[in-house]
């Protein structure tokens, strides 16, 4: 890995220079909150973002995406309709760099490439950026709280400059185009360690450290504290539609008004819809919010480890706040936590 | 999902109805919202009887009856029952005939509202009146377009379905989830009290992300969790009784079905 040090105030133009070829994708304010959004100024952007709303998962797999046109009456495919534009997500958070390549490595699975992903993959750059956790940040028990392989770049933020992290030559050239760009000294090296110091002294100590998750979930699979969550889900998918890696989704058609065209469309769909696993004769698999809720935890805790070996929750938080009633990996984790603390349970 | 079963081979366009029962005839004008797409869904089938187009009787033989409203005499629950014989599906169309809607309000105490209106001389032309129900409480009812009103191109969709079949199934998550993906922030951090909880997703959170709160147009969803949804609701400070009260604009047949009515 290269680094490369650039002032602060050279971040405008950096992104200044991505804006002449892409479209430039960044955390904005939306009310108390923050969205990821397309913007057409720095200033729109606001890099020191605790969170997003959502995550940048919607620039890979959109909420609905038209994978081809049809004709009805000649039953054929008329067009597959390419709506991939160059873009770069700026200040994306270590988390969902994490999150992305769990959805990277389902969707360019070899055995099912995805083409309408790969496409979007393709034609995005990631530049990250350091975070300082919110109180629902757990990705350091799960793992994220670094970024690896993932970036086009990485921004770490020390003091008035940023230590750059350097993974592709395209966005290596942008930088060095738009930037002053220095080699890192011994100063922004002491800088950058005490920056990660800080970080790791900031995540919310309630949330529990609890080692051996996947043996956890296998062992816990049928205790009571799954009726409980199941009791109050509201069966809403908000978790879903928030969070980084739930990738799973629906293919429906839809006719144009007179029904003689059409598109083929994909839309999110996910594990806590009541009607997920129902099959054809009626018969739903996991009836119950109950089995629904924990099916959720066992693909984020314990199954997409035994495919892809890493956790696929990588800790952002974000469904522990969409959540209305406390379902969460959290939720989990506290769970695992008063086990072994307390013979009552 | 189910087709029409032609009575003929020959190739006819099939033939619709639209009945309107008690409503407020907001849907089947918010159908010709579509405007330019109109000919192009009309030119699909043949348009047996629209009361909103024509003053002609009703025929007696149609393949598909689109009903529009609620139940509330014994004269539009036969209406209701015949058109079930003689149609091969039936397509419930907005609150009123989804769920009771706005006329279902009456429906714990039809005689007493009646009596609030006309006093004790309800008119003949009210005819035999009973307590409002959605028409799924008389007849099986193959595809519902939810909400007040219908969204009409959500009409032309299962029009369309119910003409050709579909790929498609009307969810029974509830609208937090849809809202969520519209990242428009939650109107209960506002401190508005929404119904979005417990109501049936599928119209895409259209008011809360106009900023209203959802007031359960399209219907109770039957996999909601109004017990959960309520103690949240209170939780951010909004009495349990007021929720009940918002749900029971269109949910009040639900609500009475439950034993949650009064
Ligand atoms: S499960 Fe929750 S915490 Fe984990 S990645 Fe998804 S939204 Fe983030
Ligand atoms: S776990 Fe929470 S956010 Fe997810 S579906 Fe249930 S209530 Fe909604
Ligand atoms: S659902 Fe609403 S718009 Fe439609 S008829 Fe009933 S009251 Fe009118
Ligand atoms: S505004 Fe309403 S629909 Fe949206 S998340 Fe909040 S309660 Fe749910
Ligand atoms: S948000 Fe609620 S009230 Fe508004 S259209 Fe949707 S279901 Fe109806």
């Amino acid at each position: 890995m290269l680094y490369r040090v650039i002032d602060r105030a050279d971040v405008p133009s950096l992104v200044a220079a991505f804006m002449e070829r892409y479209e430039v994708v960044a955390p904005v304010r939306r009310g108390e909150k923050y969205v990821f959004e397309a913007v057409s100024d720095f200033d729109e952007i606001a890099l020191d973002y605790p969170t997003t709303i959502a995550s940048p998962k919607k620039y890979f797999l959109p909420a609905t995406e038209t994978l081809f046109a049809f004709d009805a009456r000649e039953n054929a495919v008329t067009d597959y309709v390419d709506e991939v534009r160059p873009r770069v997500l700026f200040g994306v958070h270590a988390c969902d760099i994490n999150g992305i390549m769990n959805l990277n490595s389902v969707f360019n699975d070899p055995r099912y490439p995805d083409p309408y992903y790969r496409a979007h993959e393709d034609a995005t750059l990631i530049v990250g950026v350091s975070c300082t956790p919110t109180d629902t940040c757990f990705c350091h028990l799960m793992d994220s709280e670094e970024a690896r392989p993932g970036y086009d770049l990485f921004l770490n933020a020390i003091g008035d400059r940023y230590l750059v992290s350097i993974g592709s030559v395209t966005a290596a050239n942008i930088l060095e185009s738009a930037c002053d760009v220095r080699e890192a000294t011994d100063a922004d090296r002491a800088a950058f360690r005490a920056a990660t110091r800080a970080r790791q002294r900031a995540f919310n100590p309630a949330i529990p450290d609890v080692q051996e998750i996947p043996m956890l979930m296998d062992a816990f699979h049928e205790d009571a504290f799954w009726d409980e969550l199941g009791g109050r889900c509201l069966s809403c998918n908000a978790c879903a539609s928030v969070c980084p890696t739930c990738y799973c989704f629906d293919i429906r058609d839809t006719l144009d008004p007179g029904a003689e065209t059409g598109r083929r469309e994909r839309v999110w769909d996910a594990c806590t819809s009541p009607q997920f696993a129902m099959v054809a004769g009626g018969h739903n698999f996991r009836a119950t919010p109950a089995a629904r809720v924990r099916h959720r935890m066992y693909h984020k805790l314990n199954g997409f480890l035994a495919t892809h070996d890493r956790s696929l929750c990588v800790g952002c938080g974000r469904c522990a706040a969409a959540c209305k009633v406390d379902i969460s990996p959290i939720a989990v984790l506290e769970f695992f936590e008063r086990k072994g603390a307390d013979d009552g349970e | 999902m189910s087709e029409i079963e032609r009575v003929t081979d020959e190739p006819c366009a099939p033939r619709v109805v639209f009945i309107g029962l008690a409503s407020c005839f907001g849907c089947q004008i918010n159908i010709t919202n579509i405007e330019k797409h109109l000919l192009q869904v009309l030119g699909q089938i043949e348009l047996g009887y629209w009361q909103l187009t024509s003053s002609e009787p009703m025929p007696d033989a149609f393949d598909v009856a689109v009903i529009e409203g609620a139940v509330t005499t014994e004269e539009a629950a036969e209406t209701v029952r015949r058109a079930r014989e003689r149609a091969g599906c039936v397509i419930a169309i907005g609150a009123c005939a989804a769920t009771g809607g706005i006329p279902g309000m009456a429906a714990p105490d039809i005689t007493g509202c009646a009596a609030a209106v006309y006093g004790d001389a309800v008119p003949e032309a009210c005819g035999v009146l009973r307590a409002p129900a959605p028409v799924s409480a008389l007849v099986d009812v193959d595809f519902t377009v939810s909400c007040c009103p219908v969204d009409p191109f959500e009409f032309v969709r299962v029009l369309d379905a119910a003409l050709y079949g579909s790929n498609r199934l009307a969810p029974t998550s509830v609208l937090c989830g849809q809202c969520a993906q519209g990242e428009g922030g939650c109107l209960y951090k506002r401190g508005q009290m929404c119904l979005g909880l417990v109501t049936r997703s599928g119209c895409g959170a259209k008011c809360p992300t106009l900023g209203r709160a959802c007031n359960g147009c399209a219907g109770l969803s039957p996999d909601a969790n109004v017990g959960a949804a309520r103690a949240f609701a209170a939780s951010r400070g909004h009495d349990p009784a007021r929720f009940d009260e918002a749900l029971r604009m269109f949910n009040t047949v639900a609500l009475v079905a439950a034993g949650e009515g009064e």
